[in-house]
């Protein structure tokens, strides 16, 4: 489902060039969940940018889903996003001005699904905020907002999530039923899933383990 | 459809709330301003037609083809005829030179007759508009001839051979400032009587008109396949040729119109280039969530498009109607404290209205938004990534462009847009320049001030770009308001400098040299004041340089002109080329020199040095052109085409002219006048003057209720320019709530940042005011151009209390809501 091949990332700066990512490698089946570990500045969110397609790496390819998005220019690449990929993120990313449903609405409306508010409806009673529909961002806790973002990833039933640090914004109880939420989903819908965490539980509900330090990777676990 | 459901959602959200606003109110502002002054351009013309008594008059001096009158008919033009001579008017043993007015049916096309069954009435009540001409062997008749002939209503005169029976009394007629070539009271009566007065024979001196009226579709291709059959003594007259006064205040009020139009049009685009500015700010995050989620740069282009279309759709439809109810209340206003009766306007004002939204849309709106398809999706990881917006010289540019462009379109006026266009780029410019300067020097002396003052500067200072960018919008607003005012006083106070309320209202002519003192001493036992005495001596142009033209269609070879001398330069007379008569010295021993006024030596193609001979009753004057005169034909004093250097005309006998002001109530001093003096001819101006009063008012009030409207565009601005940086103070200030300021501290600062802002704005402003003022007063209105003193305090006063006083209001808020709740909004 995601094969990424020598993967690297360098920057310019005014110190000269800083690599980011150094010739990272790796592979996930269908359905397997990799979760990317490490201190801050170790390059883990580039990595999930650049799997996710949301960058280029600067050598190295990657395959999503079938295709090679290294190959693909920006409008190839939204295209996969638009058919393969959901995202949760650690800021949860909703819009202030929509309310809780139309924020899952959107991605359905934008790739133009049908019923796209019964759906909506669904998974946010799914994730337990069937009172809230109506509710904007700002009148919602930061759990409930996440749990709008994690409604709004799996509404568009995506081949492969992308999750960064889903519970970075959270407190322990809520960050936990952030966890449970998302992996019950996963497994409901067989998504692929790739997290960037720090938190050691999230961590260890994945079948895959790949730490990261200063762009290289420190140690794989092969999937389970 | 999901642009339509974005664009409801961003709605609701607030942010294309300023955004639809600004649009809303470009549209209202241009197609309101557009229609009110298409009204009142319709309404005045007609007003000042009704000077003509027609939309348009054939004037010559022989009868006119009757076939022309079937033409007229087929081409649906209203037509009559005004047959005007002078003839003695009898009833018994008294007598009068009357000037005589023979009308058909129809007469007059535009404006009113107003007659009265009572004499001397200066009662409305006892006065009406005549719905038809005299009756056959009927007469109506000024006032005044009543007791100069010793006759009363329904008494019997002779015109010629015919008795006609006066009925009635001429209040007014709306073509009577047409022409001086008639003197003394008037006689109205039917065209049909005529014949059998046997007055006009071979070689009477009759002025004919044929009056025409139509809507200028009709009008204008009957007039060109006329003008193609007119003989050399006739042509067609309009407002421009008969009432140059009249036209040049039409004018210059059109001018200042379309000045007021373009100055809102302007204000509403800098309202929408501002909170475009904010949408896209706002909306970077938006882009890169899309982006994020599958969306590419073509959809998220043509998703903003539409939105963008459909906005200026409902916003431009909401502008027209507001535009609608604002030139209709504008109107209503107009007419009940002006008493003006506004024509209908075109649909030509709505559709630039609705242009103008668009233009704005994507000349103002589209550059900022541009960059926001090349919002990297990776941004919803790095909220911190930088994102170019398009360069601002460019999106400057792109601001220009259509500045330009809508200036031109609005106006329509090369001059106008050439002005406002330099006097902006220099405004710009020395903006630019001076607020830094001024933020330097503000940042100086608030560190020796308190912390509020420490506070309010250096908030300014850290934001010193947009500090500067709001200055430079506040400072254009006020300019173009302070100047649309300016110009508007300027205005408002030349036209009524021009006939102040004691402004001659009559003209004493053909007076003798030994009738002089007997004049001068009747017109002080009845408290009257005689202006100058100027010499007149008529005469007939003969040749110009030994040799007569070949083409003498100009009026000065066809009737004799008035002639005169005069040592010093009449007031409100410029040589334009040449020299007076104190630098002047003749060529060849006792040479006469004449000064000849502009518009007829352009006529006669007349140079500095060509010899003009003069028929003067018979004896030969020769003259050489030793300048030419530009003159003000509005100020009702007497003008003369000629001035010859002083003696020229010592020998031709000459007779004098005076103008005075004759208030109503000392009307009949003219009777006594005439009585006494029989000979004197007395040109009665008194309500040709009331007209052109009531047209330079209605002008005025116009003017007024634009002003008014643009003002409120320029709040606008204001209001749009404050909130665009107010996301960033409402977090600051939210974090000093936070961490326990106080109210007064917070509200104080606010008030002093923006109003120093203001203060700045308020000093450039007025710089560009005079520079800007310079240029229109010189090129554009013609008014004398003059310092404001007034302004230099009022500009940065306004400014400092008009901007502070906005500051505090938009950001009030933070200081009554918890701060958690604002710094979350903001998040």
């Amino acid at each position: 489902m995601i094969k990424a091949h020598h993967v690297s990332k360098e920057v310019r700066s005014a110190e000269g060039k800083l690599v980011i990512l150094n010739e990272v490698s790796l592979s996930l089946d269908k359905g397997q969940s990799l979760a990317i570990t490490g201190a801050s500045g170790s390059g883990k969110s580039t990595l999930l940018g650049l799997l996710a397609g949301l960058d280029l790496p600067s050598s190295g390819s990657i395959t999503l889903d079938g295709d090679e998005i290294t190959a693909m220019d920006e409008e190839g690449r939204a295209a996969v996003r638009a058919r393969s990929v959901g995202f949760v993120f650690q800021s949860f990313q909703l819009l202030p001005g929509l309310s809780a449903l139309e924020n899952v609405m959107m991605p359905l409306e934008l790739h133009g699904v049908a019923g796209a508010r019964d759906k909506a409806q669904m998974f946010l009673e799914r994730v337990g905020l069937a009172e809230r529909l109506q509710h904007y961002p700002k009148q919602l806790s930061g759990g409930e907002q996440q749990r709008v973002a994690i409604a709004r990833a799996f509404a568009s039933e995506p081949a492969i999530l992308f999750a960064d640090e889903p519970t970075g914004n959270l407190d322990t109880v809520t960050g936990s039923k952030i966890i449970d939420l998302l992996f019950d989903l996963n497994r409901e819908q067989g998504t692929t899933l790739v997290l960037v965490t720090h938190e050691e539980r999230l961590a260890s509900l994945c079948e895959c383990r790949m730490q990261l330090e200063a762009g290289k990777v420190l140690l794989t676990e092969e999937c389970a | 459809m999901l642009a339509l459901r974005l664009l409801w959602r961003n709605w609701r959200s607030g942010e294309v709330k300023i955004l639809a606003f600004s649009l809303l109110m470009a549209v209202a502002i241009v197609s309101g301003i557009g229609v009110f002054t298409d009204r009142l351009e319709n309404a005045l013309i007609k007003e000042s037609n009704s000077f003509l008594g027609a939309d348009r008059i054939v004037r010559g001096s022989k009868p006119f083809d009757p076939a022309w009158h079937l033409d007229a008919d087929k081409a649906g033009v209203e037509h009559a005829e005004v047959t005007s001579f002078s003839s003695m008017v009898f009833a018994g043993d008294d007598m009068h030179l009357a000037a005589v007015k023979a009308v058909t049916p129809g007469y007059p096309l535009v404006g009113n007759l107003v007659v009265s069954d009572v004499p001397f009435s200066t009662n409305v009540a006892e006065q009406r508009v005549a719905a038809n001409i005299p009756p056959e062997g009927e007469a109506w008749v000024d006032s005044r001839l009543l007791p100069l002939l010793g006759v009363k209503l329904g008494d019997t005169v002779f015109v010629g051979e015919h008795s006609l029976q006066i009925t009635r009394v001429v209040i007014s007629e709306p073509d009577r400032g047409d022409g001086f070539s008639l003197f003394g009271a008037r006689l109205l009566m039917n065209a049909a009587d005529l014949p059998a007065t046997e007055v006009i024979q071979p070689g009477s001196r009759v002025s004919y008109q044929w009056l025409l009226a139509a809507p200028d579709a009709q009008l204008k291709p009957f007039l060109a396949d006329l003008e193609l059959k007119l003989t050399e003594h006739q042509r067609v007259v309009d407002l421009e040729s008969a009432q140059r006064g009249l036209s040049k205040t039409l004018g210059t009020g059109q001018r200042f119109l379309m000045l007021a139009g373009v100055i809102g049009v302007l204000l509403a685009g800098v309202a929408i280039a501002i909170s475009s500015q904010r949408f896209a700010a706002r909306h970077v995050d938006q882009v890169a969530l899309l982006k994020s989620l599958g969306a590419g740069a073509w959809r998220i282009r043509s998703l903003y498009a539409a939105q963008l279309f459909l906005l200026a759709l409902f916003a431009s439809g909401a502008g027209l109607v507001v535009g609608e109810l604002l030139q209709r209340a504008v109107a209503i206003l107009a007419s009940q404290m002006f008493n003006i009766e506004l024509a209908l306007g075109g649909a030509e004002p709505y559709f630039i209205g609705v242009l103008t939204g668009f233009v704005c849309l994507l000349f103002f709106a589209l550059p900022p938004l541009w960059h926001l398809p090349v919002v990297p999706p990776l941004k919803v990881l790095r909220r911190d990534m930088p994102v170019e917006p398009l360069r601002n010289g460019l999106q400057a540019l792109l601001g220009v462009s259509a500045v330009l462009c809508l200036i031109w379109i609005y106006s329509g006026d090369l001059r106008l847009t050439g002005s406002v266009s330099a006097g902006l780029g220099v405004i710009v410019g020395l903006a630019l320049l001076g607020a830094g300067v001024l933020l330097n020097i503000g940042r100086k002396l608030a560190a020796k001030k308190g912390h509020i003052w420490r506070l309010a500067l250096a908030s300014l200072d850290r934001r010193r770009g947009q500090s500067l960018v709001q200055i430079l919008v506040f400072a254009t607003a006020f300019m173009l308001l302070l100047t649309l005012s300016t110009v508007r006083t300027s205005l408002i106070d030349e036209w009524r400098f021009q006939l102040p309320e004691d402004a001659p209202n009559h003209f004493l002519v053909n007076i003798a040299p030994w009738q002089v003192a007997p004049i001068q001493t009747l017109a002080e036992n009845n408290e009257l004041e005689i202006s100058a005495l100027y010499p007149m001596v008529r005469g007939r142009i003969q040749q110009i340089n030994q040799a007569e033209p070949e083409n003498k269609r100009s009026e000065a070879w066809r009737r004799e002109v008035n002639l005169s001398w005069a040592t010093e330069l009449p007031k409100d007379n410029k040589i334009t080329d040449g020299v007076w008569w104190d630098q002047w010295s003749p060529s060849v021993p006792n040479e006469w020199g004449v000064s000849v006024e502009k518009g007829i030596a352009e006529d006669l193609q007349l140079n500095i040095g060509d010899q003009i001979s003069f028929s003067l009753g018979g004896l030969e004057l020769n003259a050489r052109v030793a300048s030419i005169r530009s003159l003000n034909w509005d100020s009702m004093r007497p003008n003369f085409y000629f001035l010859f250097s002083p003696g020229a005309l010592d020998g031709y006998s000459p007779m004098y002219l005076t103008s005075l002001f004759l208030p109503p109530e000392k009307k009949l001093f003219i009777n006594d006048l005439l009585h006494e003096q029989p000979t004197i001819v007395v040109v009665e101006m008194d309500k040709v003057i009331a007209q052109i009063r009531t047209i330079v008012e209605r002008v005025s009030a116009g003017v007024e209720g634009v002003l008014w409207m643009v003002l409120a565009s320029g709040l606008l601005v204001l209001f749009a320019a404050v909130n665009a940086s107010m996301d960033s103070r409402m977090q600051e200030a939210g974090l000093l709530r936070a961490l326990g300021s106080r109210r007064k501290l917070i509200l104080g600062s606010v008030a002093v940042e923006f109003a120093s802002l203001g203060l700045f704005a308020g000093v450039l402003a007025v710089i560009g005011t005079e520079v800007l003022l310079l240029g229109l007063q010189a090129w554009v209105f013609n008014i004398p151009v003059q310092p404001h003193y007034e302004l230099w305090l009022l500009g940065p006063l306004l400014g400092a209390a008009l901007v502070g006083g906005l500051g505090v209001y938009s950001c009030r808020k933070v200081v009554t809501v918890a701060p958690g709740l604002v710094l979350r909004e903001l998040a």
